[in-house]
């Protein structure tokens, strides 16, 4: 009996000895890294759109004579501006052609910064008593309310909605909304973007425009341009869609892109500018004019645009309310 | 076995009882159960005082060299941005210096991550760690593809590197901070276990004390005898190994005290200090990139410099001096900024001007550096010596309680060889 016992006892050591001793440690598994550009999104919702009554979007205040650089009429805004010493631009620094920064010089520039710079000379007589404040495009209109910029040159197009809560000047360029693909894609209109995954700048007229789409795509907002691209070269969108302008900037930028289609939109830029403001609104106007009269328009559309977009269509004609 | 063995049992404790009513058989019960106890305990104890130096010994050997290794990790992620950022402001192409810097915060990097997974076996930590080493790999790929964009002169290079800052600092750093909170949490664990009273070993030698004094007495009334002296020697070397077990254990706890109040509290702080000075530094650089509205970043940056101020109050002067004169150029920065000359703010913020924030943060973080290696060593030492206090006592009190036992059963004999 007590043999069997110890026998046992002996035996259940052994086993206990025996075990425990070579289970492998557990191997840990995570997933690939998808990094995705800040603040880009899925949009869900339909934003309820404010629908501004009807209005003529692209009159605007008539100008009077354009007071010399230097001479200011006193107590309006731009003696203001004069005073202080420099013109604020809300501009952008990732759309090519209209404003971008060169990765060479870490300078802004491009069509909507030469035409902020034209302001300035107008005021000082130098292009470059300017200050370029980035503004992303959904605070465009709070910066101009808020008085933290001066104007906003930024590829910036005139509705009746936004003319509610800001001025804008007389049109300076016509843009048409377009589609921007992998070549053979063959997404090439708004009916072949339907059920595709498209991006556009949240705060744009572009991506109000998607979302009106039927059959509707599976919109993505981001907040730039070039955060689209980027989420295009990354496989996380199939096409971009905003105006062709815009679309030219980024398809210089990967020669796989092209833009495509007909034109979904017009899109009129102005510059806006503060309501409270009406003096500068007109004075901008003044400006805008005499760039058209003197040539100033067409060199800077040359030295800018021509060689993404094509020979000049030749200035915008103004068209004003009063 | 269950019948038979209770059927095997009553004979015996009906023997049991037979005997427990003879002397001899009360002598031989105690004898056995005074040396029984005195083993038991020793052994428990010798045990737990083991216990206490395999802790400071993963202390020093694991959980420290970890929670160092995380805090590295941490500041070599954030130093990649930053050189990936000033590089980036700098305009054109990055100077060979420029390049150098990241490549070696990157080197610095991957060095952490070896050193702060060697050995771990704790999933959540290796998961983390995967992590960063995978993410690590997607962001050197956006840096790189933003340089190529760069030097073809596309946009879209800024935006690659936005991609790259984004991951980092809102999933890299963010990894690195948390197991560097974690691995700290095991460090001061370990401490306290060292430091700790062998509650359950101190129990044992009271019952064997109480044990010795019931077996006096018992032996007293059945032998008239006052005091057997084996009973007496076991009760002496129970009570030095009592002695030793609290003065050894209460030496280590000063020593750990000590580890904690100069070492590790310390350690905690200077560490943190550097991850706020890293993302005070972030904002600025993230101003001038963003070209936008500063508000937000202004705000931040004066909540890490406040906070960053208040852990360096017992920091050394040149420390609390360098973060003074760094705030110094970042109000210049903002002043240039905000009265429009963008390139003066650039220049102020990374340029090589010694009165200027990037020389200055350079030398609080070299300050911060210093301090975290020294207060290293402090721990460490702390820690090691707790340790020495306590090298020899598992072997010496498990020898003396078998010293005690065998004392019992020596003084015992004597006795119960007269009835036999």
């Amino acid at each position: 009996m007590r043999t069997r016992v110890v026998v046992a006892l002996l035996a259940v050591a052994v086993a206990v000895a025996g075990c425990g001793s070579t289970v492998a440690p557990e191997s840990v598994s995570v997933s690939p890294a998808e990094p995705w550009p800040s603040g880009a999104a899925e949009v869900t919702t339909t934003p309820t759109a404010a629908n501004a009554a009807d209005c003529d979007r692209e009159a605007s205040l008539r100008p009077g004579p354009l007071p010399s650089p230097g001479a200011m009429p006193p107590g309006s805004t731009m003696a203001a501006i004069a005073e202080r010493g420099r013109l604020i631009a809300g501009v952008d620094q990732s759309t090519d052609l209209f404003g971008s920064r060169n990765p060479a010089t870490g300078q802004l520039e491009g069509f909507d910064i030469d035409i902020a710079r034209e302001i300035a000379r107008a005021i000082f007589g130098d292009p470059n008593r300017i200050q370029l404040r980035v503004v992303n495009a959904k605070e465009r209109e709070s910066v101009l309310q808020s008085g933290e910029v001066d104007v906003v040159v930024r590829t910036y197009s005139i509705t009746c909605e936004r003319k509610q809560v800001v001025d804008f000047s007389t049109v300076y360029y016509y843009a048409d909304q377009k589609i921007l693909s992998a070549k053979g894609s063959g997404i090439d209109s708004a009916a072949a973007l339907g059920g595709k995954r498209v991006c556009a700048v949240s705060g744009t007229t572009s991506l109000s425009k998607l979302l009106g789409f039927n059959p509707r795509p599976q919109v993505f907002s981001a907040t730039t341009w070039t955060d689209c691209l980027v989420m295009l070269q990354q496989g996380q969108v199939d096409a971009i869609s905003t105006d062709d302008s815009v679309l030219k900037g980024l398809a210089v930028q990967d020669p796989t892109v092209g833009v495509s289609g007909d034109s979904i939109a017009k899109e009129p830029y102005g510059i806006g500018v503060n309501k409270d403001h009406e003096d500068l609104v007109r004075f901008v106007n003044g400006v805008l004019e005499k760039m058209r009269d003197d040539g100033t328009w067409e060199r800077l559309y040359e030295a800018r645009l021509q060689q993404a977009l094509g020979p000049s269509p030749g200035p915008p004609a103004p068209r004003y309310e009063d | 076995m269950g019948s038979p063995g209770t059927l095997d049992t009553r004979p015996s404790t009906a023997w049991l009882r037979r005997l427990a009513r003879t002397t001899p058989g009360v002598i031989g019960i105690i004898a056995l159960g005074v040396a029984a106890i005195c083993v038991i305990a020793g052994v428990v104890c010798g045990a737990q005082l083991d216990g206490r130096i395999d802790e400071r010994n993963a202390v020093l050997t694991r959980s420290e060299p970890f929670a160092y290794a995380a805090q590295n990790l941490y500041a070599a992620l954030s130093a990649a941005d930053a050189a990936a950022a000033s590089a980036f402001l700098s305009g054109g192409i990055e100077t060979a210096e420029m390049r150098a810097q990241y490549q070696q915060a990157l080197a610095r990097a991957s060095s952490a991550l070896a050193d702060a997974t060697a050995g771990t076996t704790d999933t959540e930590t290796r998961t983390a760690m995967a992590e960063i080493s995978v993410q690590l790999g997607a962001y050197t790929a956006l840096v790189e593809a933003a340089r190529a964009n760069n030097r073809q002169g596309n946009v879209i290079g800024s935006a690659y590197l936005r991609e790259a800052s984004t991951l980092m600092q809102t999933s890299l750093l963010l990894r690195a901070e948390n197991v560097y909170t974690g691995k700290l949490a095991t460090v001061a664990e370990g401490q306290r276990a060292v430091g700790s009273l062998p509650v359950v070993s101190l129990v044992l030698l009271a019952l064997a004390i109480v044990g010795i004094g019931v077996s006096s007495v018992m032996m007293y009334r059945r032998t008239n005898r006052q005091f057997n002296i084996g009973l007496v020697v076991a009760a002496a070397t129970v009570i030095l190994v009592i002695g030793w077990v609290v003065v050894a254990t209460q030496l280590a706890a000063g020593e750990i005290e000590h580890s904690r109040t100069e070492g590790s509290e310390r350690f905690e702080q200077l560490a943190r200090a550097r991850i706020l000075a890293q993302k005070a530094r972030t904002d600025e650089t993230l101003e001038l990139i963003a070209r936008g509205d500063i508000a937000a970043g202004e705000k931040s940056f004066y909540s890490h410099i406040d906070e960053l101020g208040k852990l360096l109050e017992a920091a050394p002067a040149a420390a609390k001096d360098a973060v003074q004169k760094w705030t110094d150029s970042h109000r210049k920065q903002v002043e240039a900024y905000n009265g429009g000359d963008y390139g003066a703010a650039v220049a102020q913020a990374i340029g090589p001007d010694p009165a200027a924030s990037a020389t200055q943060f350079a030398a609080v973080e070299s300050n911060l550096r210093d301090g975290i290696e020294r207060t290293r060593e402090t721990l460490r030492d702390r820690v090691s010596a707790a340790g020495t206090w306590l090298a020899w006592s598992p072997t010496a009190t498990l020898v003396l309680m078998v010293v005690a036992a065998s004392a019992a059963v020596v003084g015992l004999w004597p006795r119960l060889k007269e009835f036999l």
